[in-house]
């Protein structure tokens, strides 16, 4: 719990070397301390008219509906203080139902989905929630060690109100066996840390008969960011 | 109540088109300022281009104040956004930073990083950088260069980063 104190015990550390791409990316110099307080400062202000209406909806970018398990995925995102973030820009990105990104990049053979591009963004409201509709991701193998399947997941994007308050993270699924093997998410010390990144099923905060419900609420640290009387 | 922050996970190699904004790497203010560019490469520990980064950059505007807000659909002033390329290489075209000792705020994301690395580039003589306090417990070394962008051609300066071994980036616990 003494996460603003001893901040390497949340995150990962740099170099893990299960999970192979750390080993000649990890800074191998001991990192500078700097004084408390020297990047708590006010971060980017992004305007709510930078995220249209609809880019919370993955599911009506294409002609028609993409393939998979239509999902509601709802939260909230907190500071440290359990108080809501507001007005803060959320961005996702993900696989479509078989595990492929809509991205030059991804080589694996399944196939895309002309109807998904697994990218999705909105801005939090006034109570710090957001809202997104899209497909479950499907899980995918890559080389990091043999039979290797990440788990499904979305990827997030957090600007929050500072720089302290920047996170990126993946939202995994409940009960998925594949979370045991993942060097990526095994990466982070802490067991209570590593099951927050984990979504609830929450089927009523789904759409009866036609999505189903998850939830993930999102806290980030710094909690002197959030400005006072907001 | 207190709660557990949620912890990082790496961007992975696949966030380009999620995360890419038009006119990143082009830093707006609202207030007029002498145009600069910084420009660089990342390098891996074997010294090969790091092809799938994310650079962010964040710095006070050209009167030194906090980046005012924007309006309407536009990005946030102060704030750039690019991909490395395929040699590494990122370009953020900016505005002089105001206040004594000109800074900009950079973050790194990248698969294989499991969070953010963060650390903090002058665009001042690296007389006056050793002085700076931030870098007090680093000021007798040599590795304080590491964190001085070099001006180039008129308005350029150039700024390498690498993230592991010989030449290694000073990079800041935050």
């Amino acid at each position: 719990m003494n996460d603003m104190t001893r901040p390497d015990t949340l995150d990962p550390p740099y170099l893990y070397p299960g999970y192979g791409s750390t080993l000649l990316r990890a800074p191998r110099e001991p990192l500078l301390q700097i004084p408390a307080g020297t990047l708590d400062v006010p971060g980017p202000s992004v305007p709510r008219g930078f995220a249209r209406d609809g880019e919370n909806d993955l599911t009506r970018h294409g002609k028609s509906a993409p393939l998979g398990e239509k999902m509601i995925l709802t939260g909230r995102l907190l500071d440290a203080d359990g108080r809501p973030v507001r007005r803060s820009l959320v961005e996702i990105w993900q696989a479509n139902a078989s595990g492929r990104y809509a991205h030059p990049g991804d080589r694996h053979d399944a196939p895309l989905d002309p109807n998904f591009s697994g990218i999705g963004r909105t801005f939090t409201d006034d109570e710090g929630r957001y809202r997104f509709v899209t497909v479950k991701p499907g899980a995918y193998p890559w080389k990091n060690h043999a039979f290797a399947w990440r788990p499904q997941h979305i990827h997030f994007s957090l600007l929050g109100n500072a720089p302290v308050q920047r996170l990126i993270t993946q939202m995994y699924f409940p009960g998925d066996p594949l979370l045991a093997i993942d060097p990526v998410y095994n990466s982070v010390p802490d067991e209570a840390a590593r099951t927050r990144m984990v979504a609830a099923l929450a089927l009523e905060s789904g759409i009866e008969g036609i999505a189903m419900g998850y939830t993930f609420d999102i806290v980030l640290g710094g909690a002197r960011a959030t400005p006072l009387g907001i | 109540m207190a709660q557990g922050r949620t912890p990082s996970q790496t961007i992975g190699p696949f966030f380009h088109e999620a995360l890419r904004w038009k006119d990143g790497g082009r830093v707006t203010f609202a207030e007029a300022g002498q145009a600069i560019v910084l420009a660089g490469r990342v390098l891996d520990g074997a010294g090969a281009p790091v092809t799938d980064a994310m650079v962010e950059t964040w710095q006070l505007s050209p009167l030194g104040r906090t980046p005012a807000a924007a309006s309407g659909d536009a990005k946030p002033h102060g704030f750039g956004r690019v991909e490395t390329g395929p040699d590494g290489r990122f370009r953020i075209e900016t505005a002089m930073p105001g206040g004594e000792l000109p800074c900009i705020d950079v973050a790194f994301f990248a698969r294989g990083l499991l969070k953010p690395l963060r650390t903090r580039v002058y665009l001042a003589p690296l007389e006056k950088v050793r002085a700076d306090p931030v870098l007090k417990a680093l000021s007798a070394s040599e590795r304080v260069k590491t964190l001085v962008a070099e001006p180039t051609a008129a308005g350029e300066y150039r700024w390498d980063v690498r993230l592991q071994g010989e030449g290694e980036t000073v990079f800041f616990a935050a």
